[in-house]
């Protein structure tokens, strides 16, 4: 094999194994760092990339999608004394990948270090009801400090969330005694309240019967009062009128009216279906006897004038006085 | 062996060119691939000139090289094309969009908050409530002038 021969086959050798190790693809989601004799030099993104073999070589393979990492449960004394305990999650990205890897070691502990240190000075500048109802003012501040903190890492922190805050079991217990009395407290109010408020009801409901009862009894009265009034005036009236009829015409009239309600009373009297013996008080039948008695003596002070009203009760065909009930007794004084 | 070797004569080229260019397929990193075109090349070469296989040996490494060259100035621009620029790339992505100011920048710089997140940006001194526009982002580090 002459030397020739050599030479080719060692060059061809040198071109591919030169070529294998020129040539770099990046996956998406990473950057590598590319270092020329130990130094950095630049960074190499996602794609086929070439690099000077012999000369450069791949330094750090840097993740730049977003990651999360959990910070650890540690104890935190809050202002007014109570430890509890607390964990969180925290999410970062590289956006330099050649500061988060040569301006930090170790990157990820120093993210959770600085964290923790900071979820202690947060939480332990407020009390445990502040830390247990304030979660996203905490996680708004531990944010802002702790990624103005790794930016000269060439990162950033999206979002830090505290995850469980948990108070120590005797307070938790405390704590639920302290809302079931609360609720309890407003439940008893509550029913006071509604009872209260019952009894105004029905005390104002029965005040307002009683108004109204009140009021019904004034207007009947005053109803009563007007009807009395009005048959009054009525009986005033008929009596006037009745007298002035006999002022102006024959006493007959008043005799036929009487003895017209008699007849009419007595009548009633009979008709009834199980009194067939009808007992009348003396006075009552006396009473019948002096109205004959009545006519004669008012035909007599009338003398002259009892022609004409007896013309006149003959025109309305009114019985004369003389016309006396067939059922009036013979006892008669 | 040797004698079927031999026998191919500069067959062998060939097929050695379409074996490197499948492998290529099955484990994709390009350098093969290249191998496989400057095989094929040394092939049809000695189709037509009768040259000794030990220059043609050296014709296959200078052919390798010179592959790297040229794809670097022809294929590059088209290859890396991708539908998603942006992809892991938040920063760039904010590039040329407006935002309101929620504090005021003083002393050249201020937060903003994007999205769910607060960002620290650069720039010149402006108070809370102003139209910003990103003009300019480097890493972590956004530049924002008044919009």
């Amino acid at each position: 094999m002459s030397g020739f021969d050599i030479f080719a086959i060692v060059l061809v050798l040198l071109v591919i194994v030169t070529l294998v190790a020129g040539v770099k693809t990046v996956p998406q989601g990473y950057d590598w760092t590319i270092e020329r004799f130990g130094k950095y030099t630049q960074t190499l993104s996602p794609g086929l990339n070439l690099i000077v073999p012999y000369f450069d070589r791949v330094g750090r393979k840097i993740n730049m999608m977003e990651q999360v990492i959990d910070i650890p449960e540690q104890e935190v004394i809050t202002k007014d004394n109570a430890t509890v305990t607390v964990d969180g999650v925290a999410f970062y990205q590289v956006f330099d990948a050649a500061k988060a890897s040569y301006e930090v070691s170790n990157l990820t502990q120093a993210i959770t270090v600085l964290t923790m240190t900071n979820i202690r000075s947060v939480m332990g500048a407020m009390d445990l009801d502040q830390v247990l109802s304030h979660r996203d003012e905490i996680n708004e501040r531990l944010l802002r400090v702790v990624d103005a903190a790794v930016s000269p890492w060439g990162l950033k922190v999206n979002r830090i969330e505290i995850k469980d805050i948990v108070p120590p079991a005797d307070l938790v217990e405390a704590m639920g005694r302290q809302m079931k009395a609360e609720r309890v407290k407003r439940a008893d109010i509550l029913a006071a309240e509604g009872q209260r408020q019952s009894e105004i009801l029905r005390a104002e409901g029965a005040k307002q019967g009683q108004i109204l009862q009140a009021e019904g009894r004034k207007e009947a009265a005053f109803r009563d009062a007007e009807a009395r009034e009005r048959s009054a005036e009525a009986e005033a009236k008929a009596t006037q009128m009745v007298s002035d009829a006999i002022s102006k015409g024959d006493v007959a009239a008043l005799n036929y009216f009487i003895a017209d309600k008699y007849i009419k009373a007595f009548g009633q009297l009979a008709d009834s279906p199980n009194q067939k013996i009808i007992m009348l008080p003396i006075e009552a039948t006396s009473i019948l006897g002096s109205l004959a008695g009545i006519g004669e003596i008012a035909k007599a002070t009338f003398g002259e004038s009892a022609a004409s009203a007896a013309a006149a009760a003959r025109r309305g065909s009114v019985p004369t006085t003389g016309a006396t009930p067939p059922v009036v007794p013979p006892r008669q004084g | 062996m040797t004698d079927m070797f031999v026998s191919l004569g500069t067959w062998n080229w060939l097929i050695f060119g379409f074996i490197l260019m499948a492998l290529e397929v099955l484990a994709p990193g390009i350098f093969l691939f290249w191998l496989g075109l400057a095989a094929l090349l040394v092939g049809l070469i000695s189709f037509t000139v009768v040259i000794s296989w030990q220059i043609q040996l050296v014709m296959f490494a200078v052919f390798a090289a010179a592959a790297v060259p040229v794809w670097r100035r022809l294929a590059r621009p088209n290859l890396d094309a991708s539908t998603s620029p942006f992809l892991n790339k938040r920063t760039e992505a904010l590039l040329g969009r407006e935002f309101t100011l929620e504090k005021p920048i003083v002393d050249g710089n201020g937060t903003m908050r994007i999205g769910d997140t607060v960002w620290r940006v650069a720039g010149p001194d402006t108070p809370a409530g102003t139209r910003v526009k990103v003009v300019q982002v480097d890493g972590v580090n956004l530049t924002v002038a008044t919009a």
